[in-house]
């Protein structure tokens, strides 16, 4: 554990911490470009440049490991100077796009030139060596040649972590330039990364690009919902709309980065097809009926002697798995089971993406569910259950379309709580618009049992209601106590299953946290 | 039609391989031998060369772009190539350059129709005390006049 000086504040470091990591420690930025700590250190960028006592040159922190008592500037006039002369090598021939580039206001280069450059260029506009700009190099990435920097972020990704190598860097000198190779494509399945890593506006996000700027966003930690890995990612938003998901640092889960897949997975819970609002069924048409009648209805649909089933699917947060539970199993004595259901040939590797493309598969088996939606489903047509309740269920997943008809005779009622319209709405006598996950306070367990925290984003959209919410407010109509919170909701978790045993909402905030003991067949 | 090495270049390409640690490390001396054998550095012959060392074709691809001695489209017979650093242009060179193109009729960076020579410009080829000279394939062609210069084209042209 080496100690060393930084700008004259002792700090002690584990052993192989470079530079950049040790002035962080201090909470100093060094600035960088090429550094990026999920990948190879390249030293190419030479932005990092500090001042090392009893070293005649300046050094890249990148790639200088802390040594015991070493003695670092990274503020003398030297470094300061430096770092301007970079900055002005590094804009030589950038076009100085700014007002039309997407990176505008999450640009290292705008952002280091106010800090540490703030020069008129030497270079007319007219004499800058002019490359490719918005070339489109595969569904999520639109290359601009000009605005690159050659910092090989993106080429190192590539290499190093996708092992596809699709990029390199062609020519000599001003004319070098990021391109494809003929013929290939940059589509591996996560392409969409390089856009993150990159440092200016060279890789853009296609499907980003042009709809907002940066610095209308906010950005609200989460979960992604695209399959059982459970990468952790911000979600940027704006007036209850998501604009983009990022992948955030989680070493024990995705390390910097997530798929394509799931960061386009935004689209499923926004635009057409929400449920707006509570609905009940008035012979072909729909009729519109408030929340209090809504609730009212739901209670005397469940009240008396029925025999009474219960369908939730894994898209669910625990807090509403939990409720749903609790109501359905213990306060009616009805049957429930969990439905987890993927496509077939449903993407996987060994990277990050599941096959499983629910998020919370492991959130129903330990809280005590079966996976057997079928077995309900096979009950009710033979006549054995009175009240359906679907939350989140999509019955096409489950059965055949001639099934879904023949459930509608047998049921007396059937209730669908869901986000969307969908099949399930075929039989429905009420339907109870929820929440998404980016509209809820609760979390997921992902494959490796770890329980992670969703970040609550946005209101819910029109009248639907955090689907905890609902549950505890039918719960508490029927008799039982009722929660005020989804941390109260995981506080009763926490009560009544072990394994959760001395886990928070609030904390388990950030990383999330492995879920105690094991289940059988996780040694 | 894939390219494939000659059986010669084969055991040349494997002879390469020991003399060094990584296959990666071969990768001049491999397009070099492949330019030999194809002409030119092709999309398909960096492709090519990619397979053998086992490296991406983008790597193969961005190195071959450096170096301007790796043709990457088909070339002349001949390979004319005019020194026009500063020793050579202090004596001359601009005319050697001049009755070229008017001799083959191209300009620089050109080939000539009938693909029997092509003609660039380079930088000092360390024959400085001998200047005006030009390289045409691996010989120099020193103390050049416009005579002399228009008897070795048409020499070759001939041959
Ligand atoms: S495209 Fe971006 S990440 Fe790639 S080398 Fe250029 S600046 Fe770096
Ligand atoms: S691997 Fe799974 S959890 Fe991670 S980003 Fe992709 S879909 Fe989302
Ligand atoms: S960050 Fe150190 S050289 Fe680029
Ligand atoms: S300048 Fe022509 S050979 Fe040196």
């Amino acid at each position: 554990m080496p100690k060393l000086e930084i700008d004259g504040q002792e700090v002690e470091v584990a052993n192989g911490t470079n530079l950049v990591q040790a002035a962080e420690q201090l909470g100093t930025e060094v600035p960088h470009y090429c550094y990026h700590p999920g990948l190879p250190v390249a030293g190419n960028c030479r932005m990092c440049l500090v001042e090392i006592e009893k070293m005649p040159k300046l050094q890249i922190a990148c790639n200088t490991r802390a040594n015991e008592g070493m003695v670092v500037h990274t503020k003398s006039d030297r470094v300061l100077r430096a770092r301007e002369s970079v900055l002005e090598f590094l804009l030589v021939n950038h076009p100085i796009d700014c007002p039309i580039c997407d990176q505008a206001g999450e640009c290292k280069l705008q952002d280091y030139y106010m800090d540490h450059d703030r020069q008129e260029s030497r270079i007319p506009l007219e004499s800058k060596v002019s490359k490719g700009k918005a070339i489109d190099i595969g569904p999520m990435i639109m290359l601009d040649q000009e605005r690159c920097i050659l910092c090989t972020r993106c080429t190192r990704f590539l290499d190093e972590v996708t092992g596809t190598s699709e990029l390199g860097i062609f020519e000599r000198g001003n004319h070098c330039q990021i391109d494809l190779f003929p013929g290939v494509m940059l589509d591996n399945p996560y392409s969409g990364n390089v856009a993150d890593i990159c440092p200016v506006g060279a890789l853009t996000n296609k499907d980003f690009r042009f709809r907002t700027r940066v610095w209308y966003l906010e950005s609200t930690p989460s979960v992604c919902p695209g399959c059982a890995t459970g990468c952790n990612i911000d979600i940027h938003h704006r007036s209850g709309e998501v604009f983009r998901y990022r992948p955030r640092h989680n070493p024990d889960v995705n390390s910097y980065w997530m798929c394509d897949e799931g960061r386009l997975s935004y689209k499923r819970y926004q635009g057409e097809g929400r449920l707006l609002q509570p609905v009940q069924r008035a012979g072909e048409d729909w009729q519109p009926i408030a929340w209090d009648a809504a609730v009212g209805r739901f209670v005397d649909v469940l009240k008396g002697d029925k025999r009474i089933a219960g369908v939730i699917s894994a898209q669910s947060s625990n807090e509403e798995i939990f409720l749903f539970d609790q109501l359905v199993r213990e306060q009616l004595s009805g049957q429930v089971a969990g439905h987890s259901w993927s496509p077939e040939g449903a993407s996987s590797d060994e990277l990050l993406i599941d096959g499983d493309k629910n998020p919370n598969t492991a959130g129903l088996t330990e809280l005590g569910l079966t996976l057997d939606a079928r077995k309900i489903i096979d009950s009710a047509l033979a006549g054995e259950i009175d009240t359906l309740v679907l939350y989140g269920t999509d019955l096409t997943q489950v059965c055949t379309v001639e099934e879904i008809a023949e459930l509608g005779d047998k049921l007396d009622a059937a209730i669908v709580l869901d986000l969307r319209y969908g099949p399930s709405l075929e039989i429905a006598d009420l339907v109870l618009p929820i929440a998404s996950y980016a509209e809820i306070e609760g979390s997921f367990i992902n494959r490796q049992r770890r329980c992670q925290v969703l970040g609550r984003s946005m209101e819910p959209t029109g009248h639907s209601w955090p689907g905890w919410q609902l549950l505890t407010k039918v719960a508490g109509s029927l008799g039982a106590p009722s929660h005020d919170s989804a941390s109260a909701v995981f506080e009763r978790i926490a009560d009544k299953h072990a394994a959760f045993r001395g886990l928070t909402l609030a904390g388990l905030a950030g990383l999330g946290a492995p879920l105690g003991g094991a289940t059988s067949g996780d040694g | 039609m894939a390219v494939e090495f000659s059986k010669e270049s084969k055991a040349h390409f494997e002879e390469i391989l020991t003399r060094y640690p990584k296959k990666r490390a071969a990768i001049m001396p491999t397009l070099w031998l492949a330019q030999k054998d194809f002409g030119y550095l092709s999309h398909e012959v960096l492709a090519y060369v990619a397979e053998l060392i086992e490296e991406s074709p983008a790597f193969v691809a961005s190195v071959a772009s450096f170096y301007t001695m790796y043709y990457k489209k088909p070339m002349g017979r001949h390979h004319v190539q005019v020194c026009t650093n500063l020793s050579c242009a202090l004596v001359g060179s601009d005319n050697i350059v001049n009755c070229i193109k008017e001799k083959l009729g191209i300009g620089l960076g050109e080939t000539t129709p009938d693909g029997k020579f092509s003609l660039d410009e380079v930088e000092c080829l360390a024959s400085c005390g001998t200047g005006p000279m030009m390289q045409i394939d691996d010989d120099y062609w020193e103390g050049l006049t416009t005579e002399k210069t228009l008897e070795i084209l048409e020499k070759l042209a001939a041959g």
